[in-house]
């Protein structure tokens, strides 16, 4: 087969923070400090990012040196699953600590790591991710935001969309053009550190749909970014970019985003559930099985060293499309529930509101399928 | 620091056992030999003595055999074979044939039910993979409007969603293997793992019968182009399936129940797939 999703199994210590994980949520609740809220990308609370680092939930792969706690991507998996399935406030670290840090661990220098993971692990320092431009979604090579060489380092001028919580953010990594492109159109891009509180850099949010302001058109103003924010190498922008992707695409925030909806029907199904529910309650687990299954077998390969790109992009069109029928499943169960919680209710209007950002986000379904395509020797 | 795959399939088993099953399938489709000829070779093979016991450890071997019967479309059914250990049922049917299974055996015993769903999973699994294969093979060889089908989107895409659904498929099967494999046939989460491997299953013939004969267009319906091999078995194998199991609607309730048991469709979830627990 073309692709590989070999098996593999959460090892005892990694259960015993899932119980640790699960009492930490259940005390969080019960002491009120948040509601179940809107999914990975919407539900920001610096306080709540704080407290899990300060659990050492956050840098958990990344080596103690930089305040990291050096366990396994296995263990980090339990977390955010675990966070993701009690619809926790994650939005505010969810970026850095899945894939800023990690960028940064691969191809940053020594004094970037040493500046930024330690404050990202303890939670605070938020990440924003500078890529989609008004003229690049996702052709994502032809972004036109430009570094221009300056003495002690560089000039930034252009324009981001969609920058989620860049207003409320410390940072963005930014992809620019930094030479031209020539014959190779992923050539001449380099990522940069932006300080997102500079003057020469302007934040405005964008109203969203739900009427939220969470994505921002962020401008830079020949905004100075200084020679050691340069990420990398000035032309390794492309490769580092795509190096992101399989963290990005394979996470458990690809296919629980609408796992609080189906809870909430649950719970109000509990008493009285009719043989409809319980069909959809189990055709939803037996895909959740399967798509939990294969997100383990992409993180493990992570851990071993292996770029998973096909893997993780098969598992976030899969995962979407799943997330995103359980509303129309559970919508259509609604007077099979002897009752409507304010949960339910709540659930239903903020994931089918918030459902078509989710095949958006991270790579478009029809992206997905074409680098599903390409992996099987289609184009 | 590594982290080691729970399932290490031998090479040299899945190679040889490939190569035995592709032999006697182009035999049987030049129509050199007969259903008993097949049976007698798969015994001389020593593959009808991989019968999986109760016993935890003796999965893979099996699994590797049921896989190359049915990549290579050979019939004789393998699954049914080690399963229930009834030669005449596993020859018994016409591999030309849809016809809908409620007439095939089912096992009497709760671990050869078991070993049935598992090895039809398995079954069913390989058949997907190789009627994507074949497709593959097609959209990259076919020209219309002067270029590939394999460089039309629309079929890229096709393709895709058919390939998504094979690796849900394979994989929540692998699931269950590992599970029978290490805790043996009788473990007590096996059963929501092949429940949900059923409905996984199903979904993908779905999928994927549409798919691979869309791409194919015509020739994909003959008798004379091979796709037609697979797409029979996948019908028969998933009837049988689901049937044994009391339908998929029965596989999808017992699922939800769990749901329901445990206050959290998240929690039951997790709880069948931690290794050693007992839902």
């Amino acid at each position: 087969m073309r692709f590989h999703f070999p098996i593999f199994e959460f090892p005892p210590e990694a259960e015993a923070l899932r119980a640790e994980v699960r009492a930490f949520v259940t005390e969080e609740l019960a002491a009120g400090r948040w509601k179940k809220g809107g999914d990975f990308a919407s539900n920001y609370d610096p306080a709540f990012s704080q407290r899990i680092g300060a659990r050492g939930w956050l840098g958990m792969t990344w080596p103690k040196r930089y305040c990291g706690h050096e366990r396994t991507m296995l263990d980090r998996l339990v977390v955010t699953e675990e966070l993701l399935a009690a619809s926790a406030p994650v939005a505010a670290h969810w970026i850095g600590d899945r894939q800023s840090g990690p960028l940064l661990l691969r191809y940053g220098s020594e004094a970037q790591r040493t500046e930024f993971l330690p404050p990202l692990a303890r939670g605070e320092i938020f990440f924003s991710i500078g890529m989609s431009e008004p003229d690049s979604g996702s052709d994502l090579a032809s972004v036109r935001t430009r570094a221009t060489k300056v003495d002690g380092g560089w000039t930034l001028s252009g324009r981001k969309v969609w920058t989620t919580f860049a207003h409320r953010n410390h940072y963005a990594i930014v992809l620019a053009r930094t030479g031209d492109a020539g014959a190779q159109r992923h050539a001449g891009l380099a990522q940069f550190i932006v300080d997102l509180k500079s003057p020469q850099v302007n934040a405005r949010p964008i109203v969203n749909m739900a009427g939220q302001k969470e994505f921002n058109e962020v401008v830079f103003d020949d905004a100075f970014v200084p020679d050691d924010r340069l990420v990398g190498e000035p032309g390794g922008g492309w490769t580092q970019v795509t190096s992101e992707l399989a963290f990005e695409r394979s996470g458990p925030e690809r296919y629980l985003s609408s796992i609080r909806l189906v809870e909430a029907a649950l719970a109000c199904a509990r008493e009285k559930p009719t043989p409809r529910v319980r069909e959809a309650l189990g055709r939803m687990s037996a895909k959740l099985m399967a798509l939990r299954t294969m997100s383990l077998a992409v993180a493990a390969q992570l851990q071993n060293g292996e770029a998973p790109n096909l893997e993780a992009s098969l598992i976030k069109d899969l995962g979407n499309a799943f997330e995103r029928e359980q509303i129309a499943v559970f919508r259509a169960l609604a007077s099979d529930l002897p009752k409507h919680s304010d949960d339910y209710l709540s659930a239903l209007a903020q994931t089918t509101v918030y459902s078509p950002s989710w095949t958006l986000r991270g790579g478009t379904r029809e992206v997905l399928r074409g680098i599903v395509a390409r992996g099987l020797g289609l184009r | 620091m590594s982290i080691a795959p729970v399932l290490a399939t031998d090479p040299l088993v899945e190679e040889a056992a490939s190569r035995a099953f592709s032999d006697l399938a182009e035999k049987w489709f030049a129509g050199k030999v007969t259903r008993e000829n097949l049976l007698t070779a798969v015994e001389q093979l020593g593959f009808a003595e991989a019968a999986p016991g109760d016993d935890s450890g003796a999965w893979l071997a099996a699994a590797a055999i049921i896989r190359a019967q049915a990549r290579a479309a050979a019939p004789i059914d393998m699954a049914l074979l080690l399963a229930t250990g009834d030669r005449a049922a596993a020859i018994a049917h016409d591999p030309s044939e849809y016809f809908c299974a409620a007439t095939s055996p089912m096992p009497a015993s709760a671990s050869a039910h078991a070993a049935l769903s598992l090895g039809r999973c398995l079954q069913i699994g390989a058949a997907l993979g190789a009627a994507l294969e074949l497709s593959i093979r097609y959209a990259q060889d076919r020209k219309q409007f002067g270029r590939a089908l394999a460089q039309f989107q629309a079929i890229q895409h096709s393709l895709a969603l058919a390939a998504e659904e094979v690796a849900a498929c394979t994989t929540i099967t692998d699931l269950a293997l590992a599970c029978a494999e290490r805790e043996g046939i009788g473990s007590p989460r096996l059963p929501a793992l092949l429940d949900a491997a059923a409905l996984v299953a199903g979904h993908a013939v779905n999928v994927v019968y549409d798919m691979t004969h869309q791409v194919h267009g015509a020739i994909g319906f003959t008798q004379e182009y091979a796709l037609h091999r697979h797409s029979l078995d996948l019908l028969r194998w998933r009837d049988h399936l689901h049937l044994a199991r009391g339908g998929d609607i029965g596989c999808a309730e017992r699922l939800g129940d769990a749901a329901l048991a445990a206050g959290s469709a998240w929690r039951a979830v997790t709880a069948n797939m931690t290794p050693g627990a007992t839902p």
